[in-house]
């Protein structure tokens, strides 16, 4: 366990720029994919395909692979950006797009009746949208919302083979210079855990309060 | 025209006679998407039986396990086993290490898909059954599993497709799959995002087939009962 906590500050320093990647990607691309979600219910025909392409294509594809199109692409295409900037765009589009999916299962899982019955009140789109059906589709989501953004916090550790320092490319280092990959590595394991299972449980207890035994 | 003519053509010529290289890269990920499904459906099946069980004992350490292996980063592990079994004497080749990795966290999110699909069913069948004078093996068997099959199917075709994509990190141990295979391309020619577009394709087919595949099967069942 020495070389471990010999080593703490270093992947701490690792853990910090996990962190980091996790706050740039994940609440973008949440928010991102809850506004194409919603979206993909009501816009008009050829905007709901566009974002079902998008849905199809971007989650059909290995994030990995999307870090290194990224990481590729954009200067190919004159765009300049860091390798972190390149990630952290591969990581939003990527949350984005699994969260457009979770969004639009929940707005559809609010039943019919109320959407008549909102109608019937004289409601006109918007207001329904607001009063009637995203209160009840926010509480439906969150549990699947969390969990997602456990899944992007452990896909952030892939942007390392990519080239961009974090956690996973700190552990990795420490391993080569101390050959001690169960200490360095279970050790980065117990840090990913810490930032993760939090998170977890609160799914969890939420999914546990808003099911109901029928 | 064939294909490595047709890329000529199209001014590809580079990237046209690397295209057996490609169709290695894809065979590789095949066969450790093949082997490591395999893996994780048996190792979830394992789990699902002492993870509900009734006894803390038994039940508290795979928990402990599912839950540490949910919540860290599949390339990790695969860093650990890839590192750290030599150490301990078991010098595995990098694809069985992969496979490992991959088979040991997909089986974890396996078993929790598999109990949530029996949990799923409700406790009245239970006392139903027990009303009737069943055994609890025999309520199992008739009458919960069946049900819990058919609530288990779309969840574990999608945790599979996430598997073959995941299959994507081992790249990171070398194992000379469709990912890595475009990374050394890419470092030999230069021709960097066209390759890359071409992997993303590959997946795209990869994963959309297996998709469609599950969902007649998911049809198929559910027009069966």
């Amino acid at each position: 366990m020495e070389v471990f906590f010999n080593n703490l500050p270093y992947l701490l320093s690792g853990a910090l720029k996990t962190i980091w990647l996790a706050l740039a990607g994940v609440p973008t691309g949440t928010l991102l994919g809850i506004g194409l979600g919603i979206f993909s219910v009501i816009a008009p025909a050829p905007v709901r395909w566009a974002i079902t392409g998008f849905v199809f294509v971007v989650r059909g594809i290995p994030v990995l692979v999307w870090m290194f199109l990224a990481y590729y692409m954009l200067p190919a295409a004159g765009i300049i950006v860091g390798d972190f900037v390149a990630v952290v765009g591969a990581l939003i589009m990527y949350t984005a797009a699994f969260v457009t999916e979770i969004a639009r299962g929940a707005v559809l899982a609010v039943p019919s009746g109320q959407v008549s019955a909102a109608r019937s009140l004289g409601m006109r789109r918007w207001t329904m949208l607001k009063l009637v059906i995203l209160p009840q589709a926010i509480k439906l989501s969150i549990p699947p919302l969390l969990n997602n953004s456990v899944m992007m916090i452990k896909a952030t550790s892939y942007v390392s083979v990519v080239g961009v320092w974090e956690l996973t490319y700190a552990a990795r280092e420490v391993v080569e210079r101390t050959i001690a990959p169960f200490q360095v590595f279970l050790g980065a394991m117990m840090l990913y855990f810490l930032i993760c299972y939090p998170v977890s449980i609160l799914a969890q207890r939420l999914e546990r309060t808003y099911t109901y035994e029928h | 025209m064939n294909i490595s003519g047709l890329m000529d053509w199209l001014g590809y010529g580079y990237l046209g006679s690397q295209m057996p290289r490609f169709g290695d890269g894809l065979l590789m990920t095949l066969g450790l998407a093949s082997v490591a499904i395999a893996g994780a459906v048996l190792w979830g099946l394992v789990l699902v039986g002492p993870r509900m069980s009734r006894r803390r004992l038994v039940s508290v350490p795979v928990l402990s396990y599912i839950e540490l292996v949910r919540n860290t980063p599949l390339l990790l592990q695969i860093y650990l086993v890839y590192f750290g079994l030599p150490l301990i004497g078991a010098p595995l080749s990098a694809f069985v290490c992969g496979v490992i990795a991959v088979a040991s966290q997909h089986g974890a999110f396996l078993a929790e898909i598999y109990r949530a699909g029996i949990e799923a069913i409700s406790k009245h069948q239970w006392e139903a059954s027990k009303a009737l004078g069943m055994q609890r093996r025999q309520i199992m068997r008739l009458v919960i599993l069946p049900q819990a099959f058919l609530k288990i199917v779309p969840p574990f075709g999608n945790q599979l497709v996430i598997l073959i994509k995941d299959t994507s990190l081992v790249s990171a141990i070398g194992i000379m799959e469709l990912t890595l295979t475009g990374k050394v391309v890419v470092e030999r020619s230069g021709a960097s995002f066209e390759v890359f577009l071409l992997i993303a394709v590959l997946y795209l087919l990869l994963t959309s087939s297996f998709g469609a595949g599950l969902r007649m099967v998911e049809n198929l069942l559910r027009s069966r009962y």
